[in-house]
């Protein structure tokens, strides 16, 4: 089933009547291409740009989070441009359409998505300037250039002895016309895709000097903090400004839309000001919920409204009448923050001339319009500079922290830098959703006739609009923002593609079953969502993958079995299946307190199995070991796949083993790592990565890992002491 | 207040408040930015330098507790252009992912081995355990902390911190 969720909102407007925009341009002017004399530089195209002293530069498009698109996506151009990756220098890109993501429509990274859309893109382009450089070559040399062969930055003469520079040919190669399509490499003369390569990105990240958001140093920069309602949907309703502003190196203390802000000469006093700060919040429209509450929100709108269908096949209510037992089981699932090493942050500098911006973001399109909101600056006085990111996890495709900086940089007048603490980053952050599920499935023997999974929860999209619709438009005037948000949602699934992030990983269950029934009860409690390293997979996996376990020992069969026997027809799952159950010896006893989990999942095109071994000691769930195949198609770089998939595996464990972010009365409970804790290195297990080779085209790899992971805990748990876990995080004592 | 200390073997004086966490001052004083904000609260080790010797968590150092002190940041931990052994294998292993954490593991790393040149993996693990990675890179910390042990025990050069 094709998986187009975050593929939004490419709506030229108009579905309500009250909005027609038509024309569907990019807002905002394109990259300038050509050679430019004064400077030697030729820019073939968006991606590359090559100058008169043989460098290399590579926009890159897909920020780097940790994920490698650094290295990935230079390595795809560098193949065809006929150059070792080494010898490109990667610039981030600034906010251009050429440099949206065709998926989304927008400039975003994430869904797993870099390598698979530049893919064809970004070797297309390397290819047609290394053809254009070939022919300058031809030219010079009077020969054919079908005779000329690139190679390592040069083009080689057919006797192959003479050789120039790219560098000597950029000027000649901006005036060749190329004629027709330029064929790409086959998969056997690959040099650099596919090989085992070092990351471009490891000197500067191992030697202190990539620059991240919060490393932005500006001349005469001051730095700035926000108090926040403790509850969302707080306001200010006073503050005791005067008297922190009389602080040490206090600059300024006002209000913004988002809280309080304290600007002072200092990181330092910033925060000691921002202690003094009193504030008295208005919470008469601020979320009261907590935890219970929301589950019970989700029980009854579950028992009140059977939801939208989202699949449907046969007829479940007859496969339950005809069946000989019903099997029914609730999962839920908590609240989960991302945790980004680096705190959320931005620098805002607002001048005559406009605003300027830099900031660890994964959507700067986004930004731009996020800072507009707050300023009187249209997008296109906006520009957002992207850093390297101390993590993502989709934490950083939503702009309030760029928005927070712009507001305090409009007032303040000279560069700001804004920086959350991490009990900040923890307590205002938008969540995983909480989520629940409600399983049913009815069995005729040991035959599994029927499947019902009904999804309780938010959906993602109707946060994300409000900047997203915009975004896509960005010369609509501001006071129709509100109104392009609006739009977006009332189309969705009808002008504007659907939101999957509630049931992406429920509506593609893949196992053969007669009797299908998938619905969604949509009800959203007012808690801020976003996405979170690999979405609505992270809890429907779980439900999906557990209640099969639950399923197999219902129909008294091996859990590995069970799912063979009902996968047979889908071969690349079936292929990762037996992969891993062969490589974890899955049928060879387990040593004494041990047990073994099976998990098949596939997500963003990626096939995916794991067994997990685990055990209880001490009073702590311990995980041994995990072994994962994995089917990503084409491997672009071996290594990168290997830690993304490992990577991964970690953060769902952390996810199964510690995630939660509890509500009382609306307020966050957890702050920093002592409460909201993340795998330390004495926990690690040890992981086994098996990558199936393929010619298949590339699929993600930075969240496929994350899903699997966390049923193949709780179904290990499950075999190890007969209790069934239907609530994450997973207890030692259930 | 007046404050002199002694940064990657430079003498710097600063005038600032005894309560600033070091790691304010290594960053925005003097302009080493390699030493990174993860918590504020020494639970997650990104702001990990070495404070005459030993480890510590400079976000939760008053600077005033480093006064007269001799502090090496990752900035300093090689010598001249030499990286130290450590980094490179960090390199040599392509360690880090969004390498936020790296500068902390690092300098974890780096005070293991200049107390314990030969450490069993479990001494590893026990060191490095303080430092947080959210990326999940800890199978290739403790491959590359094991390439520079093995090498060195080979009598190959191995940098000391």
């Amino acid at each position: 089933m094709a998986m187009n969720r975050r593929n939004f909102l490419k709506v030229s407007a108009g579905a309500s009547g009250s909005l027609m925009v038509s024309i569907t341009l990019p807002g905002c002017a394109g990259i300038q291409t050509g050679y430019e004399s004064d400077t030697g530089e030729w820019r073939p195209d968006a991606w590359l740009e090559l100058t008169a002293d043989d460098e290399v530069f590579f926009t890159l498009a897909r920020v780097e989070m940790g994920q490698g698109t650094y290295t990935g996506l230079t390595t795809l151009i560098a193949e065809e441009l006929e150059i070792q990756p080494e010898r490109i220098t990667p610039r981030f890109a600034p906010v251009a359409p050429e440099y949206r993501n065709p998926l989304y429509k927008l400039q975003l990274t994430g869904g797993s998505t870099s390598v698979a859309t530049s893919w064809e893109p970004l070797r297309t382009a390397g290819a047609e300037a290394r053809q254009m450089l070939v022919m300058a070559a031809a030219r010079v040399w009077n020969v054919e250039a079908t005779e000329c062969r690139a190679s390592e930055g040069r083009v080689v003469h057919p006797n192959g002895i003479d050789s120039m520079a790219y560098g000597q040919l950029v000027e000649l190669a901006a005036k060749e016309v190329l004629r027709g399509d330029i064929a790409l490499k086959p998969q056997s003369e690959w040099k650099y895709i596919g090989k085992q390569r070092g990351k471009l990105d490891a000197r500067a990240k191992s030697t202190g000097t990539a620059v991240y958001g919060i490393d932005v140093d500006l001349p005469d920069m001051v730095y700035g903090v926000v108090s926040r309602p403790p509850r969302s949907g707080g306001r200010v309703r006073d503050f005791n400004a005067d008297q922190v502003r009389a602080m040490t190196g206090v600059l300024d203390v006002f209000e913004i839309e988002r809280g309080v802000a304290v600007v002072a000469d200092k990181y330092w006093r910033a925060r000691k000001a921002q202690d003094a700060l009193k504030i008295d919040w208005d919470f008469s429209d601020a979320v009261s919920l907590s935890t219970g509450d929301v589950f019970d929100s989700y029980r009854a709108a579950a028992d009140d409204d059977p939801g939208e269908s989202e699949r449907s096949e046969g007829s479940f209510a007859s496969a339950m009448e005809e069946g000989d037992r019903v099997v029914e089981a609730e999962y839920a699932q908590p609240y989960l923050a991302h945790a980004t090493l680096e705190p959320m942050n931005a620098t805002a500098w607002y001048r005559e001339d406009g605003m300027e911006v830099w900031a660890p973001t994964q959507a700067p399109d986004l930004g731009r319009i996020a800072a507009a909101r707050v300023t009187n600056l249209g997008p296109d006085d906006i520009t957002i500079n992207t850093t390297f990111l101390g993590g993502g996890f989709g934490r950083r495709l939503t702009q309030d922290y760029i928005e927070e900086a712009a507001a305090v940089a409009y007032r303040v007048g000279r560069p700001v830098k804004v920086i959350w603490s991490r009990e900040e980053d923890t307590r205002h952050d938008l969540y995983r959703p909480a989520m629940l599920h409600r399983m049913k499935a009815s069995l005729s023997g040991a035959e599994l006739t029927g499947w019902h999974h009904q999804i309780v929860g938010p959906q993602i999209l109707d946060w994300y609009v409000r900047n997203a619709a915009p975004a896509q438009y960005p010369w609509a005037p501001k006071f129709m923002y509100d109104t392009l948000g609006s739009v977006g949602l009332m189309a969705e699934g009808i002008a504007t593609p659907k939101d999957f992030s509630a049931i992406e990983g429920a509506i593609e269950y893949p196992y053969r079953v007669s009797n299908v029934d998938i619905r969604h009860t949509h009800t959203d409690p007012g808690i801020p969502i976003t996405w979170w390293r690999s979405v609505g997979f992270s809890h429907n996996g779980f439900a999906v993958e557990t209640f099969m376990d639950e399923l197999a020992h219902e129909a008294g069969e091996d859990p590995y079995q069970f799912r063979r026997r009902l996968i047979g027809h889908e071969p690349r799952h079936l292929e990762v299946l037996d992969r891993v159950v062969r490589l974890a010896d899955w049928q060879s006893p387990v040593p004494e307190g041990r047990a073994r989990g099976l998990a098949l999942f596939r997500s963003f095109g990626t096939y995916v199995a794991q067994v997990v071994e685990a055990g209880i000691e001490n009073g702590a769930i311990r995980v041994y070991k995990v072994t994962c195949s994995v089917d990503c198609g084409q491997v672009v770089n071996p290594r990168i796949v290997e830690d993304q998939i490992e990577g991964g595996i970690l953060f769902g464990l952390t996810a199964a083993l510690y995630g939660e972010i509890t509500l009382e009365n609306g307020e966050v409970q957890q702050s920093n790592f002592h409460d909201y804790p993340l795998m330390r290195q004495y926990e690690r297990p040890e992981v086994l990565v098996d990558i199936v080779a393929s010619s298949e085209s590339p699929t993600g790899v930075g969240e496929p890992g994350v899903p699997p992971v966390i049923p193949a805990l709780g179904n290990a748990l499950f075999a190890l002491n007969g209790k069934r876990q239907r609530s994450l995080p997973l207890r030692a004592n259930a | 207040m007046a404050v002199s200390l002694t940064v990657n073997g430079d003498e710097r004086s600063l005038n600032i408040e005894g309560d600033t966490p070091l790691l304010w001052v290594l960053r925005d004083e003097l302009g080493l930015k390699g030493t990174k904000f993860g918590c504020g609260a020494g639970l997650c080790g990104a702001c990990t330098v070495h404070l005459n010797g030993q480890p510590v968590r400079s976000c939760s150092t008053p600077v005033e507790m480093a006064a007269g002190g001799d502090v090496v940041t990752i900035e300093g931990l090689g010598e001249g252009s030499r990286l130290h052994a450590l980094q490179d294998a960090w390199i040599e292993h392509g360690v880090p992912q969004c390498g936020y954490c790296q500068s902390g593991q690092i300098m974890s790393a780096a005070h293991l081995l200049a107390s314990n040149p030969a450490p069993s993996r479990e001494e590893i693990v026990a060191a490095m355990t303080g430092n947080l990675c959210r990326c999940g890179t800890y199978s290739r910390i403790i491959a590359a902390v094991e390439s520079v042990v093995a090498d060195t025990s080979d009598g190959a050069q191995g940098g000391g911190a």
